[in-house]
């Protein structure tokens, strides 16, 4: 995914945890992962300012046997 | 230890609600010591001021402004006293209005109790509620055990050895707030 910026500094936040949240909603179950059984969510931190930002990760691609 | 820049903010989350809580002279205290430090900012959250709703929970009633502070905050202290074994349900209902906001900052927690354990068993329930908002707890803890005799009737503590015990606790408080601002600002996950 493309680097995230602040909208304040208009720098590169730096990405420096991954959360897993569960579907709280039946809308969002199949935006789960079927290995993690969740979605991760990105939080991203300003070096300049220090505000912070999180968005949905994409969904990984399908592992694929050779 | 400073550094320069920005002040790092370390809020003081007064855990409960209930009429004449003791904890709240705790509270004032801790807030005291840390607004002795340079290159800290602080100020008192207290649970009763949040105007959170009773008909949900989690994120779907988060407030503007707690959910400011604490993305604002680079760590805080929890004072928390015991009930019935436990800490407060309103301050896990408080607590449970943010996530993002505090991911990967450092909590430290002080215990009050009317008794001789200065809140260490509600300190032990809490612990894994912290780590799972994605804080992370320091190992220091202070305890106010009978802590209606901690302070005279005008709010001013009368066992000065506390101060000792608080100053340790803020010590490792600061570093760690620190170090995350430096990790969350500048080492990337991968």
């Amino acid at each position: 995914m493309a680097a995230m910026i602040c909208p304040t500094c208009g720098i590169e936040m730096n990405h420096h945890a991954e959360k897993l949240v569960y579907p709280s909603a039946p809308h969002e179950a199949s935006s789960a992962d079927p290995v993690l059984g969740g979605m991760i969510e990105e939080l991203h931190t300003c070096p300049g300012c220090g505000a912070g930002a999180s968005r949905r990760a994409e969904p990984a691609a399908p592992a694929r046997r050779q | 230890m400073t550094e320069p820049g920005r002040a790092l903010f370390v809020p003081v989350l007064l855990g409960t609600v209930r009429q004449g809580r003791m904890s709240l002279p705790v509270a004032r205290l801790v807030v005291s010591e840390l607004s002795r430090r340079p290159g800290i900012e602080t100020e008192l959250i207290d649970i009763a001021r949040i105007p959170l709703r009773i008909d949900d929970a989690g994120q779907a009633i988060k407030d503007p402004t707690f959910s400011a502070q604490m993305s604002r905050a680079d760590a805080l202290v929890v004072v928390s006293p015991e009930y019935n074994h436990g800490y407060s349900g309103l301050l896990k209902h408080a607590l449970d209005s943010c996530l993002e906001e505090y991911i990967h900052k450092a909590v430290g927690v002080v215990g009050v109790s009317a008794g001789p354990y200065g809140g260490t068993r509600g300190i032990q329930d809490l612990l894994p509620v912290l780590r799972e908002l994605g804080l992370v707890a320091i190992f220091w803890d202070v305890n106010f055990s009978a802590v209606q005799s901690a302070f005279d009737e005008t709010g001013a503590l009368r066992d000065q050895t506390y101060l000792r015990r608080i100053d340790k606790f803020l010590k490792e408080l600061v570093w760690m707030a620190w170090t995350l601002r430096h990790g969350r600002e500048h080492i990337a996950l991968e």
